[in-house]
């Protein structure tokens, strides 16, 4: 299982975790931010189902949402789901980190979430 | 009808087509607006603001903040209340965010624009007539020229200049909501008739 290759940002001054980088703290506007990796499993925040995608998915729809692993770090992936009816607000989702689309022939890696 | 899927929930048709087009205002001191043969329309209130670019960063994504602060700034600089708008074009570049601005401006409570719209409220001759000019839904999205041509729209409005079929009676104030990515910066206009 590959590690999940994502870090985000916790404000050192007032515990914030932003993601992606900010150079301002959205909360207090400090500027120093400790590294950290999202820890454990994912609650399903919002999701929906894409029909029209860009250049590079071979699929025929995605289904996409924004998940809150239990350190706070929040993050959008897909979720690997053959339909949206299964799914629901403030389920938990198990992370991984796999090829999500195709670029020039080469795997782009990126977060995805298991049911 | 062929009205296959986007993402869920939305439709094609609940999308705007993004489109051509251009629209123009005269701007000037109110003194020299008195001296044209139509009666001058105020910019009595404006507001804008930002808000996260990315989704997963907001406490609620269903809270449209800019939406929200951009209107307020408007309403004060203007001393009006929502209550005090007579017409209003909001974006609509997908269904539900008419649905969404609608509350957000304060029209109406969270979760009760949906109902609003299904009662009539928002429709010509309902309690607040919005988009009447038909919004991005029906006149397109030339992106830049969009909050200008909503602007546009409101004059005509409070100008009395419109059909009848479409001109909303004694409008003398009234609300234009313009809205950049997902919420991300929101320019807000609160209009005022002033009598010759």
């Amino acid at each position: 299982m590959k590690e999940i290759e994502l870090i985000a940002y916790k404000c050192k001054q007032c515990g914030k975790v932003h993601y992606p980088f900010h150079d301002r703290c959205l909360e207090c506007k400090g500027r120093e931010f400790e590294p950290i990796k999202p820890q454990g499993n994912a609650k399903l925040l919002t999701f929906t189902q894409i029909f029209n995608l860009p250049w590079g998915f071979d699929e025929r729809f995605l289904i996409i949402g924004v998940a809150e692993f239990e350190n706070g770090v929040k993050a959008m992936g897909q979720i690997k789901a053959d339909s949206i009816d299964g799914l629901k607000l403030g389920m938990t989702l198990k992370p991984s980190w796999e090829p999500v689309r195709k670029q020039y022939g080469e795997n782009v890696f990126g977060l995805k979430f298991t049911p | 009808v062929n009205n296959p899927p986007v993402a869920d929930p939305l439709r094609l048709y609940d999308a705007c087509p993004v489109s051509d087009g251009a629209a123009a205002l005269v701007l000037c001191p109110l003194d020299m607006a008195r001296k044209a043969n139509k009666p001058p329309i105020l910019i009595a209130g404006f507001g804008q603001a930002t808000d996260t670019h990315t989704l997963q960063e907001r406490e609620d994504p269903t809270d449209l903040k800019a939406v929200r602060l951009a209107a307020q700034q408007a309403f004060d600089m203007a001393k009006l209340k929502p209550g005090d708008i007579h017409v209003a074009e909001l974006h609509d570049a997908f269904t539900i965010l008419e649905i969404a601005e609608s509350e957000h401006v304060g029209f109406f409570e969270k979760g009760e624009g949906g109902k609003a719209v299904a009662e009539g409220k928002t429709a010509f001759g309902g309690q607040i007539p919005i988009n009447v000019s038909g919004g991005l839904k029906a006149r397109g999205h030339p992106v830049g020229a969009t909050g200008v041509a909503q602007v546009a729209e409101i004059v005509w409005q409070l100008r009395h200049e419109l059909p009848q079929e479409r001109q909303v009676q004694n409008a003398a104030n009234g609300l234009t909501v313009n809205f950049g990515g997902f919420g991300n910066n929101v320019v807000a206009f609160v209009l005022r008739r002033v009598e010759q």
